[in-house]
């Protein structure tokens, strides 16, 4: 029998080609789509869960109070004193490990140097993830000081060769290290991801910062490994005792927060995490249904469009004996049928597409044919489709009377299909007009950011790393670089002009109204030419000049701090950071340093000569770009040989702090591309089969003097009015949808009428060029043919 | 075998009833051949369509095979039509998807009729009806006439012990529909199924034991037909 039907339903499906045509597409691209955003959001789900004792594994979260006591902000770095007190106060303690945040520094063999991701951390890490190890003994691999483990592209990259044990390599042109292990790479997702990985031993020797044992340094990460039957609250009270037993100077807080966690709720509110990412995966969970729903209301719709045709069949098999069960059977197998057909055109879409997708939310995924869970979730995905999609149609077929489906009176049109229908196909065009308005505000709101005044001339202005031998050198390289002609002004300064951090409190002014400064300040350390370089507008005052030794000891304030601080003649006035005083010489208009979306903290601009680690140079448009560039390239890979020479473009660097949002619009435009198309593919295949149920009614119209176009609006209206009705219920929602996501952003565009109106318009265009061909072709078709049919 | 009393069908529309049949009362034995027999518009299809269950009558009592079937559940009249019912179509109705072997099947296999039977009882009656060459063809690759005998085959198949047959030669010529009529006979008198069929042709309804003559929804003439052998 089963064998049987199923011969039965590959024929059927061969007979009504353009119907299954139409279902397997949309289907295949819905299922593409919902796959390939499913597999990102279980990427994203997966985050830091690939070890397998990752449950257990936390980080050191760190609370940060204001002077009421209040927690105002929470963060993953810890102190240097934090774990070894820890690891001996706490018994459920198991694994523990102190952790820089990860750089990028470079890493030779010989003269082969290469910029990549460095980390250090202690041994136990190698107890917490499970590396694979293709050389060497994680027992040992972290014990000596001057030891490093290679990923192994790193490897490849400087040995090409991953069999490297005891080989030596240069870190930072300065310790030789011996490779005593060759892992494989690490996951895409997760947060402590590096290329190499050294001794925290190493560290201590190389930074002082992390040898001297303290408790107010938070620029390091600990991991701990709890066992697997300890209670987190119970370990955190612990925790706290224990850090108030030790030391009553620590007023920060550090409780453990779940690894595994940190990557979709990450974002905390009075110390507690109240979400972060994971908003976005059941964003992108809502969509994936949504598109995976309209492709299923395209196969019911066709279904029971096709139910005239059908019911024939349906008639027939009862009276020779099919009960309703057997029928509804058979339906819902044809649906399984064409779903699974659809899963494997979907698997080769996602194949071809998963590049780009990657390229586009600049991560690399995969499908993970070796895991299981995606073998069920697919076949689950195939049973549950294939009963949504069958569903209806099964259940209302085999519902037909034998004697009326014979006698060729069930039209498929009558008030219960039809209504359903039509209910079908505006809920369809609902969501598509909703992903069209989103699609809209979302680009609206870059356009409208990128339109914003960052406050500085962002064009030919240039950065690169302050490495090696430039921050000695600063000066000979600013000689020759401006006497090159490449390079009208430059400096160098602390944090990139675009940096996030660097915040401090610790500020004193004249007549302030606290004894202690709770605002929190921004920094920038720099020399002279900060001003000017960047073009950023001076209110009153000066740059700092070489002409004025005193400047050794200047600060400029901006604009926001002026007001912060009430100053009302700011310049000359003498504010106090880090235990010395600093003469107020200027004061520059605010610009944007951090995100875009929202006003920025007060900031200071200090004169200090340690303030090195980003050159930052303005090109002389007087020459060929090209020439500029390659001329700073020549003269300081002579300066600074040992390291490669990275020049990255202000106006790129400031394109990308739009990329989430330029991400989720690229998203919603290509998603609502798709519910486009297979809404559409829907609406031809409707059209169709009511162009073919209604060829005797339009023949007998010819006869009787009916012109084309008339036919064709009969056929079209009805659709119009369908998607008239879509737009009318889509907008409120998508409003409503759109002015919660500007919500999140200070600075927001509006939503305006013409949003609406294009979304429609282009929606009824795209629509009506759908179906006016299948109108035309039958309204012109010889009424002859239609009526000697019958 | 079929027994009705004061069988009436109505539509009512806007208060105004009108009437398909009226007060049908008759039987019908077991091994009888009967032609309903009137002019178009006179009930015959709906007739037949009640006999068959595919109707409900508005008013009156239907017993099948001494069983009130006049508002049987869906499940008891399948499981009528599995056992005791074959249908013959003017259309054939046969399912485009399937070969002449597969419709012919198809019974059986709702009927739960074992693989290695089915297989046998399907050759036997390909073999009875010469089509044995034909079974893997598709209805739309036959003639009419050889579509109305898969149809025929299809009813049989099941061993009902009642056909019913809606214009069965309708749509055929001359000749296909006299074989049609012969196979009718063959099948009533050599193997006692019950056969009503409803009919145009006169020549069709001497081929029966019986006429019944409907005029306006009411039985005009219930006549014995004399044999001419």
């Amino acid at each position: 029998m089963f064998k049987l039907n199923f011969k039965i339903i590959l024929r059927s499906i061969w007979k009504n080609k353009v119907s299954s045509i139409i279902n397997v597409v949309g289907l295949a691209i819905g299922l593409a789509a919902c796959l390939m955003l499913l597999i990102y959001i279980s990427y994203e789900w997966n985050f830091d869960k690939q070890s397998k004792d990752s449950a257990n594994v936390h980080v050191v979260m760190t609370n940060v109070l204001d002077d009421k006591g209040k927690i105002f902000l929470t963060f993953n770095g810890s102190t240097t004193a934090f774990a070894p007190l820890i690891k001996q106060e706490i018994p459920e303690v198991k694994y523990i490990s102190r952790m820089d945040y990860g750089n990028t520094g470079l890493i030779a063999n010989g003269i082969n140097g290469f910029k990549r991701k460095s980390k250090f951390a202690e041994p136990d890490i190698l107890k917490m993830y499970d590396y694979h190890f293709i050389h060497g003994d994680p027992k040992t691999a972290l014990k000596d000081p001057r030891s490093v483990i290679l990923t192994e592209s790193t490897a490849k990259t400087l040995f090409g060769s991953t069999d490297v044990l005891n080989k030596t390599v240069k870190y930072q042109e300065k310790e030789n290290l011996n490779v005593t292990g060759v892992i494989k790479d690490l996951p895409e997702n997760s947060s402590n991801r590096f290329d190499y990985l050294m001794p925290w031993s190493l560290y201590e020797i190389l930074d002082e910062g992390a040898k001297d044992l303290n408790w107010n340094n938070f620029s390091f990460v600990t991991l701990v490994t709890l066992r697997p039957d300890a209670n987190l609250d119970l370990v955190n009270r612990k925790v706290d005792e224990a850090i108030r037993r030790s030391n009553r100077e620590v007023s920060q807080p550090n409780f453990l927060f779940p690894l595994s966690k940190m990557h979709l709720y990450g974002k905390f509110e009075g110390g507690k995490s109240t979400g972060g990412d994971i908003e976005q995966i059941w964003l992108f969970t809502a969509l994936a249904i949504g598109i995976l729903l309209i492709a299923c209301i395209n196969f019911m719709n066709m279904a029971t469009a096709k139910s005239e045709k059908r019911a024939k069949e349906v008639g027939i098999k009862k009276t020779i004996g099919a009960n309703r069960r057997s029928l509804i059977m058979q339906f819902l197998a044809e649906s399984m049928v064409l779903t699974l057909i659809s899963v494997i055109i979907a698997i080769v879409l996602i194949e071809s597409f998963m590049p780009i997708f990657n390229n586009l939310l600049n991560i690399k995924m995969s499908i993970p044919y070796l895991n299981s869970y995606i073998w069920v979730g697919l076949l689950s995905i195939i049973l549950i489709t294939g009963l949504i999609a069958g569903s209806y149609p099964a259940f209302y077929l085999s519902s037909f009377n034998p004697t009326q489906s014979l006698k060729r009176n069930v039209e498929g049109r009558g008030f219960f299909s039809l209504s359903l229908r039509k209910v079908l196909v505006i809920g369809q065009f609902c969501f598509t007009i909703i992903l069209i308005i989103s699609t809209l505000v979302i680009y609206k709101q870059i356009q409208f950011i990128k339109n914003k005044p960052v406050g500085f001339d962002v064009n030919a202005l240039v950065e690169m790393p302050q490495d090696g031998q430039l921050k000695e050198k600063f000066d000979l390289l600013k000689t020759r670089l401006l006497k090159s002609g490449a390079v009208t002004s430059m400096y160098q300064s602390s944090v990139n002009l675009s940096h996030h951090g660097s915040n401090f409190t610790g500020i004193e002014w004249p007549g302030m109204p606290q004894p202690e400064n709770t605002v929190m300040f921004n920094r920038v350390g720099t020399t002279y030419n900060y001003i000017s370089t960047n073009g950023i507008k001076l209110i009153s005052g000066r740059d700092f000049n070489e002409r004025y030794a005193s400047d050794s000891s200047a600060v400029l304030l901006s604009a926001s701090a002026v007001k912060v601080m009430g100053l009302k003649k700011p310049v000359g006035e003498v504010v106090k950071m880090f235990e010395s005083n600093f003469t107020v010489v200027g004061v520059f208009d605010d610009y944007v340093w951090d995100s875009p979306y929202q006003s920025n903290n007060p900031m200071v601009v200090f004169f200090n000569k340690r303030g090195t680690g980003t050159i930052t140079m303005r090109l002389n448009e007087g020459n060929n770009l090209q020439q500029n560039i390659e001329t700073i390239t020549n003269i300081t890979k002579e300066i600074n040989p040992a390291y490669p020479v990275d020049i990255k473009f202000m106006n790129s660097i400031y394109a990308d702090k739009l990329s989430k949002e330029k991400t989720l619009g690229t998203l919603s435009n290509l998603f609502g591309g798709l519910a486009v198309f297979i809404s559409c593919l829907g609406l031809f295949g409707l059209l169709s089969y009511s162009a073919e149920q209604r060829t005797k009614e339009f023949g007998i119209r010819k006869v009787l003097g009916a012109s084309v176009a008339s036919l064709m609006q009969l056929l079209s209206l009805s659709f119009v009015k369908m998607i008239l009705v879509a737009t009318v219920l889509a907008a409120p929602i998508a409003y409503y949808i759109m002015i919660k996501w500007l919500d999140n952003f200070e600075y927001h565009t509006t939503i305006s009428w013409w949003v609406f109106a294009l979304a429609a318009i282009g929606t009824l265009t795209i629509s009506l060029l759908t179906v006016s061909y299948k109108a035309y072709r039958t309204a012109k078709s010889n009424p002859i043919n239609a009526l000697k049919y019958e | 075998m079929i027994e009705l009393k004061n069988i009436e069908k109505y539509y009512a529309n806007k208060g105004v009833k009108s009437y398909i049949l009226r007060h049908v009362t008759t039987s019908i034995k077991q091994g009888e051949f009967v032609s309903i027999m009137g002019p178009s518009g006179a009930g015959k299809s709906t007739l037949l369509n009640i006999l068959g269950m595919l109707e409900e009558p508005t008013y009156g009592q239907y017993e099948f095979m001494g069983e009130d079937v006049v508002s049987l559940n869906e499940r008891k009249r399948i499981e009528l039509y599995r056992n005791h019912i074959g249908f013959v179509f003017q259309a054939y109705h046969l399912i485009d998807e399937m070969t002449v072997a597969e419709n012919i099947e198809a019974p059986l296999l709702y009927k739960k009729v074992p693989g290695s039977e089915r297989k046998s009882r399907v050759a036997d009656i390909l073999d009875r009806f010469n089509m044995v060459a034909k079974s893997d063809l598709f209805p739309n690759q036959l003639s009419g006439g050889q579509q109305q005998l898969v149809g025929i085959a299809r009813a049989l198949v099941a061993q009902p012990s009642i056909i019913l047959a809606d214009e069965p030669t309708g749509n055929l010529q001359s000749a296909q529909a006299l074989q049609i009529m012969d196979l009718f006979k063959k099948l009533n008198e050599e193997e006692g199924i019950t056969i009503v069929q409803v009919t145009h042709s006169e020549v069709n309804a001497a081929y029966g034991s019986r006429i019944l003559h409907l005029l306006d929804g009411v039985i005009k003439e219930d006549v014995t037909v004399q044999q001419t052998v």
